[in-house]
């Protein structure tokens, strides 16, 4: 018996960055994917408060890189999505697309 | 002028500043961003940032802990009081001389314990409802909060009782604390906060840690195939691999057999009904509460000695943990005091309650030893249609459980049990019946074999047990007084019949033999006779030191002691009266707020001070409290219209004070001197007030010092 919660946005963000960057997810690229698509700045430390929280539920996992001196000598902490993590990413687009089908006459609104 | 190394204060900020343990992983993304080009601006604000969502995070995580800090603290003066009753045992006041000049060691030790108990148990419980189950059974959490509960508590209490002590004064002095364990809880006063403040911060700070610990679980990544492994380690499923199934579970039987006798034999011997002819609602919440612990523990300890017994299967590996066999079957055990209590008064609810005990102790076995017991699911097969012609029999042959009949048999056993008032014996039939049904009406279906649920889930079905088994315990207690108050009215009564009729003789030759061996009455109730007093002639004016009389007037005292709380000086309408003496008895605040003790003799008429030169009181002294004591004498003109006083001066008791202290296994007495000035601007006196004013070590009981007697001097 599985506790079941929906993404946040700002969790879903993350999780679909983390999936397009695929091996080079990490603190500053993820920041950078975000900011690049929602086109305003991005806490770093509000991505790792929420990738913590994600790792928490099981949803993603992380292991620390080799320190390199572009960085001061501190080390990359690399993020991958689980199989549960992936799972409720398809979950919450399939239920986000449903509703916005439903809604024609919103996206003419929008136009 | 661009600097090539990030400001290094926003550096140290961002190392030293956030909550919690954090890698260098954050700090090495931001190097990477300003060595990209990003402005200084842009890395101070990511690190305040960093700093302020960590904090808030770490916040938002422990709101549970403050939560449950702030409810357990709303219990501290409750257990103030309780503490306090502790602290003012008279052995405390024998013991503690031995330590010569170092008796506050022993003394602030024994506070702290007791503190930390109240401390510790709150961490069990936010521990056991919150946390990772398998660490703190493993002590991994457990140890820490409790090391540091104590550590932190005592510092914060000290600053609290001093910030009290500054302010007395200015906002604490005119309050009244409740005199009911209940009254303390719900006060929410500025003094009872100020005694809840330091619980509240030991709590939350001792648990910081512990709070927001994440369980992370293995997980399964996308290219990872399945971990059969990940099943293996539960050593239920290996113990039951690699064990007779057979011996575990007829061990497991002899184990919750020997928790339950334990629980019985604790309940039957020490469930006993409170002495009071009317206690009051908390007085049996209380007693209930202590019944169902003691009660819990002794079934707990009797399944443990035999769970860790050297020739026991379960002690190298067991199926469960001990501690979720404990959980599980407490939420049975739990239900045993009651259940002994209302056997005492041969009530047809014992069986009930052993019925309700049963199916709970059942329900939470058959969950949690899923894998010693293989789950019980309907047989399909023995449902399936069978090769018979249509409409010529039924379409399938219902199952033949021999276990339905003996449950049948055990119901109609228990009901003739019941009907012949074996209360008992109904009582095993019917618990033995429910569990049987229970046991193979549980269904384990979709069995996750996740451990810390299965100890929340023991968990939450204890508490959510626990408050019916306090509710029901209270009902047999409040049953069983009224049944004794009954039984010994009946008595009375028909004693007081037979004496009536002159049936003396024949009642004393029946009390010898029969039940009620105390002359007809169930038990026996005595109140201390009052002490016969000596008669004083009233006194007259020419008795009272009259002109050339030279023999001092002996006044023995009769009076009244009062004892009061600050700021009232003279005892209200509603003072409880009563018979004793303060030699004997201890009379204690149960409030926090120091009492006042003063011995009032009124003298039959007025004697003129200018006849008088001195006033010797003499004293029995029986306290065995270090500390000083100071006696005052006042004499007052009662008859005048505005009460005048006169203050003769105040004098210490030579037999506490410090120096002069020695255990005192009798009376001691001593004689005070108080002289009388010449002028004064009354004129006569007719009430001699003794106010005693002790110290702090004796600010909260009364001190066990009593008035023989006055001696008036003629001038």
């Amino acid at each position: 018996m599985t506790n079941r919660s929906y993404l946040g946005e700002f969790e879903l963000m993350l999780l679909l960055a983390m999936i397009h960057l695929g091996e080079e997810a990490y603190g500053m690229p993820i920041s950078r994917e975000l900011e690049r698509n929602r086109g305003r700045s991005v806490s770093i430390g509000s991505v790792y408060a929420a990738l913590e929280r994600l790792e928490a539920k099981g949803l993603i996992v992380s292991d620390l890189g080799d320190p390199t001196p572009q960085r001061g000598g501190k080390s990359k902490r690399y993020f991958r999505i689980t199989k549960e993590g992936m799972r409720q990413v398809h979950e919450t687009r399939q239920v986000l697309t449903r509703m916005w089908q439903a809604l024609p006459e919103l996206k003419l609104e929008l136009r | 002028m661009r600097r090539t190394a990030p400001p290094p204060l926003a550096t140290w900020i961002l190392e030293h500043c956030t909550a919690g343990a954090r890698d260098e992983a954050l700090t090495g993304d931001l190097f990477e961003g300003y060595s990209s080009g990003l402005s200084e601006g842009w890395y101070w604000r990511q690190a305040l940032s960093a700093c302020a969502v960590s904090w808030s995070e770490s916040l938002r995580a422990r709101i549970p802990l403050f939560v449950f800090a702030l409810i357990w603290s709303i219990m501290a003066p409750a257990w103030r009081v309780f503490t306090n009753r502790i602290e003012s045992a008279p052995i405390f006041d024998r013991i503690l001389p031995y330590f010569g000049p170092v008796w506050f060691l022993p003394a602030v030790t024994g506070w702290l314990l007791l503190n930390s108990i109240f401390l510790w148990t709150g961490i069990f419980i936010f521990i056991l409802f919150s946390g990772n189950f398998s660490e703190i059974i493993r002590g991994k959490i457990l140890r820490r909060p409790f090391f540091l509960v104590s550590l932190i508590f005592l510092p914060i209490y000290g600053a609290a009782w001093v910030w009290g002590c500054l302010y007395w004064n200015d906002l604490f002095a005119n309050t009244k604390h409740a005199t009911t364990l209940l009254g303390q809880i719900v006060d929410l006063q500025m003094l009872s906060n100020v005694i809840r403040m330091p619980y509240f911060i030991a709590l939350a700070a001792a648990l910081w840690s512990a709070a927001s610990r994440p369980i992370r679980r293995p997980q399964l990544l996308l290219e990872d195939s399945p971990p059969v492994e990940y099943l293996a380690q539960f050593d239920s499923l290996q113990c039951a691999l690699t064990q007779d199934p057979h011996n575990i579970k007829r061990f497991f039987g002899f184990t919750v057999v020997a928790g339950l006798v334990n629980a019985m034999l604790a309940s039957i011997l020490l469930g006993r009904l409170p002495e009071l002819h009317s206690p009051t609602l908390s007085a049996l919440f209380v007693r209930a509460i202590l019944l169902i612990v003691i009660g819990v523990i002794a079934g707990v300890g009797g399944s443990w000695l035999y769970w860790k017994n050297p020739s026991s299967l379960f002690r190298e590996r067991s199926p469960i943990p001990f501690p979720l066999f404990a959980l599980v079957c407490a939420s049975g055990w739990i239900w045993v005091p009651s259940m002994a209590v209302f056997s005492d008064q041969l009530s047809p609810a014992t069986a009930i309650v052993a019925a309700i005990g049963a199916v709970f102790l059942a329900a939470g076995l058959r969950n949690a030893t899923f894998s010693v017991f293989a789950p019980v699911v309907p047989d399909s097969a023995s449902y399936e249609s069978e090769e018979a012609e249509l409409f010529s029999e039924s379409l399938y042959r219902a199952p033949w459980e021999a276990v339905g009949y003996v449950i049948t048999f055990l119901l109609y056993a228990g009901g003739c049990a019941l009907a012949i008032r074996l209360n008992l014996t109904a009582a095993a039939l019917f618990a033995l019946c429910a569990f049987l049904f229970v046991w193979k009406r549980t269904f384990v279906p979709d069995h996750d074999l996740d451990r810390n649920h299965e100890y929340r889930r023991a968990a939450l079905r204890l508490a959510c047990v626990a408050i019916p088994a306090v509710l029901v315990t209270v009902w047999a207690l409040l049953d069983g007084v009224a049944h004794r108050n009954h039984a010994a009215e009946m008595n009375a009564a028909r004693a007081a019949r037979n004496e009536t009729a002159s049936e003396h003789t024949h009642q004393k030759k029946n009390s010898q033999s029969s039940a009620y061996s105390l002359g007809g009455y169930e038990s026996l109730i005595l109140w201390p006779v009052p002490e016969k007093k000596q008669i004083v002639p009233p006194l007259t004016e020419i008795s009272l030191l009259a002109p050339g009389t030279t023999q001092p007037l002996i006044i023995p005292f009769n009076g009244q002691y009062w004892y009061m709380q600050p700021p009232h000086k003279i005892p209200g309408p509603t003072a409880h009266q009563a018979h004793g003496a303060p030699l004997g008895d201890e009379i204690a605040s149960i409030n926090s707020i120091p009492l006042v003790m003063e011995a009032h003799q009124t003298l039959g008429a007025a004697i003129r001070i200018a006849r008088c030169r001195e006033v010797q009181v003499e004293i029995e002294n029986r306290d065995n409290r270090i500390g000083v004591i100071v006696l005052a004498v006042l004499l007052t003109d009662a008859a005048s219209p505005k009460n005048p006083t006169l203050y003769l001066g105040q004098q210490s008791i030579v037999s506490t004070e410090p120096e002069h202290f020695s255990y005192k296994s009798g009376s001691v007495f001593e004689t005070l001197r108080f002289s009388i000035p010449a002028s004064a601007k009354m004129r006569r006196f007719d009430e001699i007030t003794v106010m005693m004013l002790p110290g702090i070590e004796h600010a909260l009981v009364g001190p066990k010092i009593a008035i023989k007697q006055f001696q008036l001097f003629p001038r």
